[in-house]
């Protein structure tokens, strides 16, 4: 059921003038119930280069039903998604693990709901999924897209969004927000500079909620996230309405992240106990590899919860806990992905 | 033996017990028709409206989404709301002014400390939510919070409800009016949806549509109605409309649906009216009309009326006249539909008293009718049965 299997690639896309790749898999019969998915779900897959293994999870843009389609965002040094772009080609295969993640939108026949959803870059991936599984499924319903970007060079699924556009002009709009438009783009987008309170307000003044059930789902880098989560609640949405996810690979470099300290743990995984050592500035789930533990894991990035461990003893620091709810992190449970010690004795269970 | 009328008995139009029945059971577990998605147009701005047995009220957030809540305050129980209006972020109750924010939260109980010197949990004091939603350009709400959802009540007569966008037509303040008729709520609905009469009792009002054409059925407990336009008023349509259109060619005809319960449409080329039927009492009933017409020029207006004028002149006329008519605000001598309608229904309730009223057969055009009343019973059932 779970584990890694190997997909054949389909095809492959360029989007958004090679900033992006798009690789759709050639799914067998077999393998069609195990890699099922929901929109908004992300594909863990696994490569090796020079004797190492890179673990990624890549947000699944293609609404189910459709073919599996993984869309990568090129990232500058990134062994992965640089060798996605350069070197897959139809008929590669990639190592898969079936597709996981919380982030969700299930859509329901009967369902009435108005969606707004809020994209940077590439966060749009796992929205474009969830508006067109709810343009395809939840017939009743609205979505309104509000697309952050630097300028329109970078903009993915631009065609792809306006062809909806034009094709759901009572159910779907689209608001493109640049922080830097250039001015002979021969592109005006709705505003620039950055999806502020503002800018939140005139869209929903413009296309205020039909239906009254709303639902906001957010997706970019965490700061940005957390910025429209903000001017939302102050614009009177509650809390309980807002569905967030930042994007995996924006783990803090540089100064703002916490910096951990050298440390013992003890980590119990599959009902045994070893004592490990964690180094400063490693994630315990980077050590407890290092020591040839294996726990569970998939995207490394603090998106996809399978390397959850409940934290027993000792203090650790997260660098990124969204794939927690707030009572998972009260119980104590941690992202090992995600987490450095801040005291030097620890003691870790991940259950299975 | 109790006198029936069809499937009902006659009680069920005449008795105390069966209007509160029906407003407990029905009305008060229904969507109700709440107005107008106007009526309540920024952040801040309210409507208070009752449904069966409940007041509710609706707000708009900044956010622009609708919330509903029993307008009841947590305290004693005080109506928070009246009528329409505008608040700023709080609505503040006016016996102690308990004050709540737009999402129904308890968010300040004057002289806190001493008037409650064991503490007050507020977070359980919040408003009692319900639920509101937008169809076709209507309010509607229901005092469930957890109601199943619009798209499943009226789902599956939607698509028989004409090409309207209500929600893109301006409303034409004139016709708005409130009436009562002396009648229960179901003598109003049935002669609303009775097919056999509009021939006879509307000869000479409603006979630009091809009554002998109409095409009608129902969905659940959600009647619908489509009939084409007469030949003599189909033949220069275009012309003969008498405002401008209001769904685009080639659609013709009217859409006269009657929604459960008591929530009808009438719907043409040219127009898009509401008749909300609302009971008041076992005899009584509150009828409200309001009236969309096309967003356009007030030239494209004259233009229309210019045009449809020739037609117009000659159409029409009072159903009795001369000898026949018992004087001059004879209801019968109008040359006036609904006159005529409200004077029916309010004879036939004052039969429905005689013990010597007996129904007569039901005509082919009269099935509405029967399935109407077959719609209060399962309606009834359904509720009276415990859930499982
Ligand atoms: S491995 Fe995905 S959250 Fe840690
Ligand atoms: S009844 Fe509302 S504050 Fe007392
Ligand atoms: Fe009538």
């Amino acid at each position: 059921m779970s584990g890694f299997h190997s997909l054949t690639v389909a095809g492959i896309q360029q989007e958004a003038g090679g900033s992006a790749t798009s690789v759709t898999f050639d799914l067998p019969p077999a393998l069609a119930e195990t890699f099922r998915w929901q929109a908004g779900q992300h594909l863990p897959v696994r490569f090796e280069t020079g004797g190492r293994e890179y673990r990624r999870c890549y947000s699944i843009s293609s609404p189910p039903g459709a073919p599996l389609r993984i869309t990568v965002k090129r990232v500058k040094g990134g062994v992965v998604s640089n060798r996605i772009s350069d070197s897959l080609a139809p008929g590669s295969t990639v190592e898969a693990m079936p597709p996981a993640g919380r982030f969700v939108l299930a859509p329901a026949a009967l369902a009435r709901r108005t969606h707004y959803f809020f994209a940077a870059g590439s966060g749009i991936t796992p929205l474009f999924a969830m508006i067109r599984a709810v343009l395809d499924h939840e017939p009743h319903s609205a979505a309104h897209l509000i697309y952050g970007n630097r300028s329109a060079r970078g903009i993915i699924f631009r065609e792809e969004l306006e062809a909806l556009a034009a094709a759901f002009p009572d159910r779907f709009t689209l608001r493109h927000v640049l922080s830097s438009p250039r001015l002979w783009s021969g592109f005006t987008p709705w505003r620039s500079g950055r999806i502020t309170r503002d800018a939140i307000s005139a869209a929903f003044a413009g296309t205020p909620p039909v239906a009254q059930d709303v639902q906001y789902w957010i997706c970019g880098p965490g700061t940005m996230n957390a910025g429209i989560r903000k001017a939302l609640m102050e614009l009177d949405v509650p809390a309980g309405r807002i569905r967030m996810e930042s994007f995996g690979l924006s783990s803090p470099s540089g100064s703002t992240g916490p910096a951990g300290v050298a440390a013992t743990a003890s980590v119990t995984v599959n009902g045994s106990r070893r004592e490990i050592p964690v180094a400063a500035g490693q994630t315990l789930l980077e050590a407890a590899l290092a020591s040839g533990l294996t726990p569970p894991h998939s995207c490394q990035s603090g998106v996809c919860g399978a390397c959850r461990a409940r934290l027993t003893s000792g203090r650790v620091e997260m660098r990124a806990q969204m794939a927690l709810s707030s009572s998972e992190v009260e119980q104590g449970d941690i992202l090992t992905c995600q987490s450095l010690a801040e005291t030097s004795e620890l003691a870790v269970v991940y259950k299975d | 033996m109790t006198a029936m009328y069809h499937r009902l008995p006659v009680s069920a139009y005449t008795s105390q017990d069966w209007f509160d029945r029906e407003q407990a059971l029905i009305f008060s577990r229904s969507w109700r028709y709440a107005g107008l998605a106007e009526d309540v147009p920024e952040p801040g701005h309210y409507i208070a409206v009752q449904a069966g047995l409940n007041n509710l009220f609706i707000v708009m957030g900044r956010d622009r989404r609708l919330r509903a809540f029993h307008n009841i305050c947590r305290h004693r129980g005080t109506q928070l709301i009246r009528a329409v209006g505008k608040s700023q972020k709080a609505l503040t109750c006016p016996y102690h002014d308990w004050t709540y924010d737009l999402e129904g939260n308890l968010v300040s109980v004057p002289d806190e400390a001493r008037e409650y010197p064991g503490g007050l949990d507020k977070s359980c004091l919040g408003l009692k939510p319900a639920s509101v939603d937008i169809w076709r350009g209507m309010l509607f709400v229901h005092p469930d919070p957890r109601a199943p959802g619009l798209a499943e009540w009226f789902g599956a007569v939607d698509p028989h409800l004409g090409p309207h966008k209500s929600d893109q037509l301006a409303e034409y303040p004139e016709a708005r009016q409130t009436y009562e008729i002396k009648a229960n709520w179901k003598i109003v609905v049935e002669n609303y949806i009775d097919v056999y009469h509009l021939s006879h009792l509307h000869a000479n009002t409603l006979h630009m549509y091809d009554h002998a054409k109409a095409e009608y059925g129902w969905k659940g407990p959600h009647y619908h109605f489509w009939e084409p336009p007469s030949a003599a008023y189909a033949k220069d349509l275009e012309k003969n409309l008498p405002t401008p259109r209001v769904i685009p060619q080639p659609h013709t005809g009217t859409w006269v649906p009657m929604l459960f319960p008591g929530i009808g449409i009438g719907a043409s080329e040219d127009s898009w009216n509401l008749f909300i039927i609302t009971p008041l009492g076992p005899k009584l009933t509150r009828v409200e009309n309001r009236t969309k017409l096309a967003s356009a020029s007030e030239w494209e207006f004259s233009k229309q009326a210019w045009s449809s004028q020739g037609f117009w002149k000659n159409f029409g006329g009072p159903k009795y006249s001369g000898s026949d008519a018992s004087g001059e605000d004879d209801p019968m001598a109008s040359g006036d539909f609904t006159a005529e309608d409200i004077y029916a229904c309010e004879q036939q309730q004052k039969s429905l008293q005689s013990p010597y009223f007996e129904v007569g057969p039901a005509a082919a055009g009269e099935s509405p009718v029967i399935r109407h009343q077959q719609a209060v019973l399962d309606f009834l059932a359904a509720q009276e049965t415990p859930a499982p």
